[in-house]
C-alpha cells in the first residue's frame, strides 16, 4: 500500500501546490493554515549541512500520522481537515521537508491546530535524519 | 517458550547493528532486549523505544510467531 504520509525526496513546490487545492471543495474553511520546514545549512562543528537524508518505518508513520490527525480533529472541533506530507530520502538545504496544512471554518483553531499538529509530529513520527555535509 | 520474531533497526540504531533487520529467537520482549544489547554493545548508549507490529511497547510483553519487533532511536522528523 502506498504510504499517503510519506513523499520520496523534497516536497516540492509543485506538490505544494498540488495539496493546496486538496481543501478547495469545501467552502465552509473559512481558514487554512499551512506550515512548511526546510533543512537548515546549519554549521556543525565547522562542517555545512548541505542536505538531511530522513528515514522513516513507513508502516508505523502511516498508522501514527493518521491518529496524529484524528487527535488534532478531536481537539479541535472546528477543523475540518489536515494534511500531513514527510520526506524521506535526501532532501538538499533550503528545500522541503515537511508539510502540514490545516482548514477550519474560523482561524483560531486552523492556526493554534497547525502548531499542535507539528509538536505532535516530532513527538510521534517515526523518523529518523542523518546530516550530509559539504 | 522461544519463537523466531522480525527485528528491525531504525536510524542510528541501524549503523550500530550494520543491517536492516534480523531474526531472533526469544520468547518475551525483555529477553529480546538483552539479547540485540549483548550483540551490540554499543546500543546500551541509546535511549531506544520498542515498537510491537507497530504499536509502541508501554511495557515488557510476550513474543508469538511472526511478531515484527522495531528498536526505535528517538524521533527527529519535523
Amino acid at each position: 500500500m502506498k504510504n499517503r504520509y510519506l513523499v520520496g525526496g523534497p516536497i516540492t513546490p509543485l506538490l505544494i501546490s498540488e495539496l493546496m487545492t486538496l481543501g478547495n471543495d469545501d467552502a465552509g474553511a473559512g481558514a487554512v493554515s499551512i506550515f512548511i520546514g526546510r533543512v537548515r545549512d546549519d554549521e556543525v562543528s565547522g562542517k555545512r549541512v548541505k542536505a538531511i537524508e530522513y528515514s522513516a518505518y513507513n508502516d508505523m508513520a502511516d498508522k501514527e500520522a493518521e491518529e496524529i490527525v484524528k487527535t488534532v480533529k478531536a481537539a479541535f472541533s472546528d477543523v475540518r481537515r489536515v494534511i500531513i506530507v514527510h520526506s524521506t530520502g535526501v532532501v538538499n538545504a533550503g528545500e522541503a521537508s515537511l508539510f502540514i496544512l490545516v482548514t477550519s471554518g474560523h482561524r483560531d483553531h486552523s492556526t493554534r491546530a497547525c502548531r499542535h499538529t507539528l509538536e505532535m509530529i516530532k513527538e510521534r513520527l517515526p523518523v529518523w535524519k542523518k546530516e550530509l555535509y559539504l | 517458550m522461544s519463537t523466531v520474531v522480525k527485528v528491525l533497526y531504525f536510524g542510528t540504531a541501524q549503523e550500530m547493528a550494520g543491517r536492516p533487520s534480523e531474526e531472533f529467537e526469544a520468547g518475551d520482549t525483555a529477553t529480546l532486549r538483552t539479547i540485540i544489547l549483548e550483540r551490540y554493545p554499543a546500543m546500551r548508549s541509546l535511549s531506544f523505544r520498542i515498537a510491537l507490529n507497530r504499536i509502541l511497547l508501554k511495557e515488557e510483553s510476550g513474543l508469538k510467531e511472526n511478531d515484527i519487533i522495531a528498536i526505535l532511536p528517538p524521533f527527529e522528523g519535523g
